[in-house]
C-alpha cells in the first residue's frame, strides 16, 4: 500500500508570509483594545479636579459617598477626608467636575447642608435620608481658579451670583436683629440680614443686608428702616393696636424699610441707613436727616421759654412742620433801648407747609409773610397737662395785634409772636409742692407720737379707766332727766310759743308795713347819697383787703407748723404734769358734780322754770306784735319827711345848676353803688380774685 | 518503524491521505479543495486557527482589564450610590462574613476567567513546542476550559438579574456599571478563544513529541 507522501505537503505550506497569513480575526483585540484604551482616557479626561475644602468639622461627610453639589446638581465627590497639619480643622478633598473647575475662584463658597429646623421653617430635609452634601455657589464669571476653600459653618445668606445690592445697617439694639431676618417691603420680603457685629470703636451694632434684585432699586435717600421684630402695642386716641408683621418677624426679628418721602436719590451698594425702633420714629426722623432742605427762622417770645428745649415741635394746626433748633437770647433794640429777649431758632420744612417740592427759602418766607399779615404767629403751648414741656404753636389769630414778618431781619427772618394762655397751674401747682416739702413733717409726727404716747400714759391709769363707768351713770342720769314728765312736757309748750310768734308775724304781715316800710327804704336809697364819700374809700378798702390776702398768702406755714408743733410741746407738758394726770380724776369729781345738777334739776323744778320762761317769751311776743302795730304810724312818718325832702329839691327849680350837680352826683352814687355791688357779686363768685389782685 | 517506541501504533486520516469535510464528514482524498458533496472548503489542518484563538485571547484579556477596574454594580439607597467592583463586592461579602459566597464570587469572576487564560495560552503554545502535559490530559484541559467557559457569566446573569428586579426608585435601585459589559464580553471573547482551537493541533504536537 502506497501513500502519499505527507512530507511534501507539510514543506509547500510552511511558512507562508506572517503578514498574508495574518487573520482578520485580529481586528477584535485591536478594537477591544481601542475600545479601553478610549474608556480609561474618557474617565482620565473626565476626572474632574482635586479642591480642598477647610471645615471646622466634618459631620456627615463620607469620603466616596458625600457629593458636592452646585444649584443642586451633583458636580463632584468627596475623596477624602483628613485635618490640616495642627489638626485645627478638617480638610476635605473633593474632585469636581473639569467644566465647573474654572468657576471656582475667590468668590466660590461652600458649606455643608444638613438638616436644619428654625422659625423660618426645615431646610434640608432630603438629607435625613441621604445624607449631608456640600453645596457651593459662585457667580457666572469665571475667575483665577483656586483649588483650596475655606468652607462656611452655614449657608450663605445672599449666594454669589445673585442680583442685588447689599447695604449696611446700624441699630444699638442688636437684640432685635438676628443673622437671616427677612428684610421687608410692605410686608414682602425682598432681603435678609446677615449675622449682626458690634463694632469695634463704637457701641453700635452694624448689620449687613443684602436686599435682592429688583428691589433693591426701592432704596435711595428718602428711604428709612425700622424694627418690625416682636409686636408692638399701643394705645391712643383711635384706640388700641396690635400690631405684628408675620410669625418669622416675631420670632427671628426683621426689619422693614419704606421711602419716607418723595424723590430720594439712589443710593450706591454698601449705604449706611439707621435702623430705628418702629415705623413712627422712622418717619419722625425725616427731620433729622432733612434739616438741610428747612428754612430757619427765629421767634422771639415775651415770656419764659422755660420747658422749650432743642428738638420741640413746630407744629401747624396740630401738624408737625418743623423743630425748634436752638434757644437762644437775643438783644433787641426797642423804643426803650436794648432789651435781652429769649428767641427761637425754628426749623421750618417747606414740604410740611405743603409747599410744593423743592420750594425754596424764598418760597418759603413768601409763604410765611402771606400767612403772618393774615394771623399767623408763634406762639407757645403745652404739650399735656402736666408736661412742662413746650411746643411752638403757629396759630391764626384773627384778633392778632398786627405785625409783619421781619422777613430782612439779622441773623434770621423773625416771626411774630403771641402771648400764650399758658395756664400757671404748674407753677402754682409745683409751689405748693415745694411749701409741703419743705414742711418739717417728720418733727410733727415725731411731736404726734409722743404726744400721743403721753396720752395713752394717761388713758392707762386707772382713774381713767374708771371713767366710763362713771360717765355711763351719768347718761342714765340724763336719760332719767329727759323721761321726766315735765321736760316732756316742754315740747308742747315750746310749740304753743311758736305757734304765738307765728300769729304776730301774721298779723305784722297783714298791716301794710311792709310796703310803707318799703317805701321808706327807697327814700333811705336816696340817703346813700352820703355814701358817695364812702364809696370812694373802696379802692382803698380793696388795696387793703389785697394787702391782707397777700399777707395771708405770705403767712409763713413753717410757721404754723412750728406753733403747731410748740402747741403739741405744750399740750404734752400740760399732759405730762402730774396735774394732767390728775385730770381723770378731777373730770370724775366734775362729773360727779354734774349729775349732782342734774339730779338738782330734776329735784328743783327746773324744768318748770323753763315753761315759765317760755311763757315769758310768749308775753314778749304779743309786746312785739303791739309794737308792729306802731309801726305804719312810723313809716308814714317817714314818708311824709321824704315828700318834705322832695318838695324841698322841686323848690331848686329843674334847672338850677344845683338840681343837676346834685341829680349828676346821685347818678355818680347810683353807679359806684353798682361798681360796689358788682365788685361785692364778682368777690362773692370768686374769692380768689382777691389773692389775684384783679 | 518511526513509532516503534509506541506501545500502538494508529493511522490518522492524514497518514491515510485523506482530508474529511468538517461539515458533512465525507471524506476527499488530500489535496482536494472543495468537498463534492457540500462544496465547503476542505482543510486537514485549520492553518488559521491559532491566530483566532490569540486574537480572541487577546481580546478578552483585554477587557477582562476594565472589568476588574470599573464597577461591576451601582446600588443606590436612599440616595447614596455606592459601587462595587468584582472584587471589591467579594471583600465586602467576606466582611460581612458571607465567606461561601464571597468564595463563590471571587471563583466564578476571577479565578476562572484568569484560569482560562492561562488554560487556552497554555495550550495554544503547546502546539508549537514541547510540553510536560501528555497528549490526554491537554485534551481534558481544552474541554474542561470549553465546559466551564459559559459558567464565567454567572456574574453577569447576576447582574441582570438584580437590575431588573431591583428599580424601587429613591429607595433602592441597582445598575448595571461598565464592567458588567467588559466582563461579558471578556468571558464571550475566550469562549470563542476556545471555540476556535482546533483540538487536533494538539494530537499533532502530540504527535510531534512523540516521533
Amino acid at each position: 500500500m502506497t501513500g502519499p507522501a505527507p512530507a511534501d505537503l507539510d514543506v509547500t505550506q510552511a511558512r507562508p508570509s506572517f503578514w498574508r497569513n495574518l487573520s482578520l480575526v485580529w481586528l477584535v483585540p485591536v478594537i477591544a483594545l481601542a475600545v479601553s484604551l478610549g474608556l480609561a482616557w474618557n474617565s482620565f479626561a473626565q476626572r474632574g479636579v482635586l479642591i480642598e475644602i477647610t471645615f471646622a468639622n466634618a459631620s456627615g461627610i463620607l469620603p466616596g459617598e458625600t457629593t458636592l453639589r452646585f444649584r443642586d446638581v451633583t458636580i463632584g465627590t468627596v475623596e477624602d477626608v483628613g485635618f490640616t497639619p495642627d489638626l485645627a480643622s478638617v480638610v476635605v478633598k473633593a474632585r469636581v467636575n473639569k467644566e465647573v473647575a474654572p468657576f471656582l475662584d475667590a468668590d466660590a463658597q461652600f458649606w455643608v447642608v444638613s438638616p436644619k429646623v428654625s422659625a423660618r421653617g426645615i431646610t434640608g430635609l432630603s438629607t435625613v435620608l441621604s445624607g449631608v452634601y456640600i453645596e457651593g455657589a459662585w457667580d457666572k464669571v469665571a475667575g483665577t481658579p483656586l483649588r483650596s476653600f475655606i468652607g462656611r459653618d452655614a449657608p450663605p445668606l445672599v449666594q454669589p451670583g445673585r442680583e442685588g445690592k447689599r447695604i449696611t445697617l446700624i441699630s444699638d439694639n442688636g437684640r432685635l436683629l438676628s443673622e437671616g431676618a427677612p428684610v421687608f417691603f410692605r410686608g414682602v420680603e425682598v432681603g435678609r440680614l446677615e449675622r449682626p457685629r458690634l463694632t469695634v470703636s463704637t457701641d453700635m451694632i452694624v448689620v449687613d443686608a443684602f436686599i435682592e434684585a429688583p428691589h433693591d432699586r426701592r432704596m435711595n435717600t428718602a428711604t428709612r428702616f425700622w424694627d418690625t421684630s416682636g409686636f408692638a402695642v399701643s394705645l391712643s386716641g383711635a384706640g388700641l393696636s396690635v400690631d405684628f408683621d408675620s410669625l418669622s418677624s416675631l420670632v427671628a426679628g426683621g426689619v422693614e424699610f419704606d421711602s419716607i418721602y418723595e424723590g430720594g436719590t439712589p443710593v450706591s451698594p454698601g449705604y449706611v441707613y439707621t435702623v430705628y425702633p418702629d415705623e413712627s420714629d422712622a418717619r419722625k426722623s425725616l427731620f433729622l436727616r432733612s434739616t438741610a432742605a428747612s428754612v430757619d427762622i427765629a421767634a422771639e417770645f415775651g415770656e419764659s421759654v422755660s420747658g422749650l428745649e432743642p428738638g420741640a415741635d413746630v407744629r401747624l394746626g396740630g401738624l408737625k412742620v418743623g423743630e425748634v433748633v436752638a434757644i437762644a437770647a437775643q438783644v433787641q433794640e426797642t423804643e426803650f433801648g436794648p432789651e435781652l429777649r429769649p428767641m427761637a431758632r425754628l426749623a421750618i420744612e417747606p414740604d410740611r407747609l405743603g409747599l410744593p417740592r423743592g420750594a425754596g427759602r424764598e418760597a418759603t418766607l413768601d409763604f410765611l409773610e402771606t400767612a403772618v399779615a393774615a394771623g399767623l404767629r408763634a406762639q407757645l403751648a403745652t404739650t399735656s397737662l402736666f408736661s412742662r414741656a413746650l411746643v411752638v404753636d403757629l396759630v391764626n389769630l384773627a384778633d392778632a395785634t398786627p405785625a409783619t414778618f421781619q422777613r430782612d431781619a439779622e441773623p434770621l427772618p423773625i416771626l411774630p409772636s403771641a402771648v400764650s394762655n399758658l395756664p400757671d397751674f404748674t407753677a402754682t401747682a409745683e409751689g405748693v409742692f415745694e411749701r409741703i416739702n419743705a414742711l418739717p413733717v417728720e418733727e410733727l409726727i415725731e411731736q404726734a407720737i409722743n404726744t400721743l404716747a403721753s396720752v395713752e400714759a394717761v388713758a392707762r391709769k386707772d382713774s381713767m379707766l374708771a371713767l366710763p363707768d362713771t360717765v355711763v351713770a351719768l347718761l342714765e342720769d340724763a336719760r332719767a332727766v329727759v323721761n321726766d314728765e315735765a321736760t316732756r312736757a316742754l315740747p308742747g309748750e315750746i310749740r304753743n310759743a311758736v305757734g304765738d310768734l307765728r300769729a304776730t308775724v301774721r298779723e305784722f304781715d297783714d298791716s301794710e308795713a311792709i310796703a310803707k316800710l318799703v317805701g321808706a327804704l327807697e327814700q333811705v336809697d336816696s340817703v346813700a347819697t352820703n355814701l358817695a364819700q364812702a364809696s370812694q374809700n373802696v379802692p382803698t378798702l380793696v388795696e387793703e383787703l389785697q394787702a391782707v390776702a397777700q399777707k395771708a398768702n405770705a403767712l409763713k406755714a413753717e410757721d404754723l407748723v412750728a406753733a403747731a408743733t410748740r402747741m403739741l410741746d405744750s399740750a404734752e407738758q400740760v399732759i405730762g404734769t402730774e396735774a394732767a394726770r390728775a385730770l381723770p380724776a378731777s373730770l370724775n369729781a366734775a362729773l360727779d358734780q354734774v349729775r349732782g345738777a342734774l339730779s338738782e334739776l330734776r329735784d328743783g323744778g327746773a324744768v318748770e322754770n323753763a315753761n315759765a320762761t317760755m311763757a315769758s317769751a310768749r308775753d314778749a311776743a304779743d309786746a312785739l306784735a303791739e309794737a308792729a302795730a306802731g309801726l305804719p304810724d312810723l313809716s308814714a312818718r317817714l314818708g311824709r319827711l321824704a315828700a318834705q325832702a322832695e318838695t324841698l329839691l322841686a323848690a331848686y327849680g329843674t334847672r338850677s345848676d344845683f338840681n343837676k350837680e346834685t341829680l349828676s352826683a346821685l347818678r355818680e352814687v347810683r353807679d359806684a353803688a353798682r361798681a360796689v355791688s358788682q365788685l361785692a357779686r364778682a368777690l362773692e363768685r370768686d374769692p380768689g380774685l382777691l389773692l389775684r389782685g384783679r | 518503524m518511526e513509532n516503534a517506541g509506541r506501545p500502538q501504533e494508529f493511522l490518522t486520516a492524514r497518514r491515510a491521505g485523506l482530508v474529511g469535510c468538517r461539515h458533512c464528514g465525507v471524506a476527499h482524498p488530500a489535496g482536494t479543495v472543495r468537498c463534492s458533496r457540500c462544496g465547503s472548503a476542505l482543510a486537514s489542518r485549520d492553518t488559521r486557527s491559532l491566530q483566532h484563538v490569540w486574537a480572541w485571547l487577546v481580546a478578552g484579556m483585554i477587557a477582562f482589564v476594565p472589568a476588574n477596574i470599573y464597577p461591576m454594580l451601582l446600588t443606590t439607597t436612599f440616595g447614596k450610590t455606592a459601587e462595587n467592583t468584582i472584587v471589591g463586592g467579594a471583600i465586602d461579602l467576606l466582611l460581612h462574613g458571607e465567606i461561601a459566597v464571597a468564595g463563590i464570587v471571587f471563583f466564578a469572576s476571577v479565578v476562572i476567567p484568569i484560569g482560562k487564560f492561562l488554560a487556552i495560552g497554555y495550550l495554544a503554545l503547546s502546539v508549537r513546542r514541547p510540553t510536560a502535559i501528555r497528549g490526554h490530559s491537554r485534551q481534558r484541559l481544552y474541554e474542561v476550559v470549553e465546559f466551564i467557559g459559559r459558567w464565567s457569566m454567572i456574574d453577569v446573569f447576576v447582574v441582570a438579574i438584580l437590575t431588573a428586579l431591583v428599580q424601587l426608585n429613591f429607595v433602592a435601585a441597582i445598575n448595571p456599571g461598565i464592567a458588567a459589559i467588559c466582563f461579558a464580553l471578556s468571558v464571550a471573547f475566550t469562549m470563542v478563544s476556545a471555540l476556535s482551537f482546533d483540538p487536533k493541533t494538539l494530537w499533532d504536537a502530540y504527535e510531534a513529541d512523540t516521533a
